[in-house]
């Protein structure tokens, strides 16, 4: 469980994350979303205690330890796959584990169990004798995973995890934190869209280091549903049709397509619809709703003067 | 445990790295032909050979270019590749990465002056080297280096540029080795300034320990220097969180 209350971190005068509040529970698969420099490499970085937060700030507590007090001993329980993934091309794959688990503190004799064990995770056991500096981006960024699983950390922070990789290893990263999302709570800071929708219990936007959406999949679901259109046919509809749709309450627009009439509300309008047309005894030849998508949600909420 | 687990890394880096082969090869070839010359200048006086090689400027060219030269990367490298971010998230404290750090680029230092032992032994089969003076001369190279070592650390936490560190380290070191000059600048032999003395690096060594005279108050300056240079290098490396 992380939980985060008025988090804020300048860099001199610019504020990089201005007093955000959010929750991931345990267990779950967090979706960090924001456009380029929206903080969410800033609040990743507060959560692994490379950066301090600002003098102000209230919590920032990871799975029962509190940062602002402790921060080396909670970013023990943080296991961290950065965006520049900077691994050592001159060291074998064992060599850097094996220096890692020490300077994570596992003990001499369970070391080589444990690299084991992540290797086995990743599925990377085959490229434990091969030398960093000649793995394909695929098994680096597995082998980076391998690293963050390393003494078995309640959180893992993915940034950008599937940057760079081709759309099979993509896949395959899936499947991946797919498999680890039982045993670890997840955050996944990403800029693929789909790939937070298809894996991500829970999503949160950051814009202009504020938070602006921070839902779970059924409330982000029931949102997309109602921002999205409403297709209506009507068997030899006339202009009385529009006229009639635009009465209805949480319609914001009506246009015609030609053959049919669309409607953007704010709320599910079929059940409305349904009892207009049999109030107006029109014979519906087309219902359907077409849902907003997370990209559209996004550009929606990100842009400058969305809301939030 | 954790200093000696990172210093090992760093280590195992260096010595898997072309770069440390590198530098040995230039430092032996150096300090090889500088062995041959001052034994030739000598003339077979083995009791001068001590302070002759580790005194002279070759011997200060190498003191003040080889520290920077190993450290310069340690940690202007892993800010500018965001190693030093990896490392940091392991939970380990700023203090500890120094140390670590530190420890091995002045262990590789003096992995270099040790490369000279056989150089010794196989002079002692053919005439009476003066191992206590060595071991004096090695000592003074050692807190010396210990001092070098840690401004270069200190200089690689200031810049990103590995190059630009290894400038700055030289510099500091160059204060240090020019203290000394301070004195010509009066008249040899004026006591007021002997106290210039106590900072001097080439006094340390060329006056003192080359010639077997151990002053306590030497390694207390270098220690002392090494970790207060140290500390401030930790102060630096917290900074970049804030």
């Amino acid at each position: 469980m992380i939980e985060v209350e008025n988090l804020s971190r300048s860099y001199g005068s610019r504020k990089a994350l201005d007093s955000i509040s959010f929750q991931v529970p345990s267990g779950s698969v967090t979706g960090f979303l924001g456009p380029n420099g929206a903080g969410k490499t800033t609040t990743l970085r507060v959560l692994t205690s490379w950066l301090l937060p600002d003098p102000g700030t209230e919590k920032v507590m990871v799975c029962g330890v509190d940062l602002l007090r402790e921060p080396r001993l909670a970013c023990r329980k943080v296991g961290a796959l950065l965006e520049q993934l900077p691994l050592p091309g001159e060291l074998r794959v064992c060599e850097f584990l094996h220096s890692r688990a020490r300077l994570k503190g596992i003990s001499g004799s369970q070391i080589s169990a444990e690299i084991q064990r992540v290797l086995e995770d990743v599925d990377a056991v085959d490229a434990s004798r091969r030398g960093i500096g000649t793995l394909s981006q695929g098994y680096r960024q597995r082998i980076g995973l391998a690293d963050a699983l390393l003494g078995d950390p309640p959180v893992l922070l993915l940034d950008e995890p599937t940057r760079g990789l081709d759309p099979r290893q993509v896949a395959l990263f899936r499947e991946l934190v797919d498999r680890l999302r039982h045993q670890h709570t997840i955050i996944l800071s990403s800029h693929v869209l789909g790939e937070v929708e298809q894996i991500c219990d829970r999503v949160c936007m950051i814009s202009a280091g504020k938070i602006c959406l921070d839902e779970d999949r059924a409330a982000w679901t029931r949102r997309l549903e109602i921002s999205g259109t409403t297709r209506v046919e009507v068997v030899d509809g006339s202009d009385d049709v529009a006229v009639g749709l635009a009465t209805l309450a949480g319609v914001s627009e009506v246009v015609t397509d030609g053959s049919g009439w669309i409607l953007q509300g704010d709320r599910d309008l079929r059940r409305s619809i349904g009892e207009l047309a049999r109030q107006k005894e029109w014979v519906l030849s087309e219902l359907s709703t077409d849902p907003a998508t997370l990209e559209s949600l996004f550009l929606q909420l990100t842009h400058p003067g969305g809301e939030s | 445990m954790r200093v000696a687990s990172l210093a090992r890394r760093e280590l195992l880096t260096l010595f898997v790295s072309p770069v440390a082969w590198t530098i040995t090869f230039v430092f032996l070839l150096v300090m090889g032909m500088t062995f041959h010359l001052s034994l030739l200048s000598v003339g077979g006086d083995l009791q001068q050979l001590v302070p002759a090689i580790y005194s002279g400027y070759v011997f200060w060219f190498m003191m003040l270019i080889f520290p920077p030269l190993i450290s310069m990367r340690t940690l202007a490298e892993e800010r500018r590749t965001g190693s030093l971010e990896m490392l940091v998230t392991t939970g380990i404290a700023d203090a500890t990465v120094i140390t670590a750090k530190w420890i091995s680029t002045w262990i590789f230092f003096m992995f270099l002056w040790l490369c000279m032992l056989p150089m010794w032994l196989l002079l002692d089969g053919v005439g009476q080297v003066d191992f206590g003076v060595l071991l004096s001369a090695h000592l003074g190279i050692a807190l010396v280096g210990a001092g070098f070592c840690a401004a270069g650390i200190l200089a690689s936490c200031l810049t990103s540029h590995p190059l630009a560190s290894a400038g700055l380290a030289m510099a500091i070191n160059l204060v240090l080795f020019l203290v000394e000059w301070l004195r010509f600048l009066y008249e040899p032999g004026d006591l007021q300034l002997r106290w210039i003395e106590h900072f001097s690096a080439v006094h340390h060594i060329g006056a003192e320990m080359t010639r077997g005279i151990v002053d306590l108050r030497v390694p207390i300056w270098w220690v002392s220097f090494t970790i207060l240079v140290l500390f401030i290098a930790t102060k630096v490396l917290e900074r970049r969180r804030w």
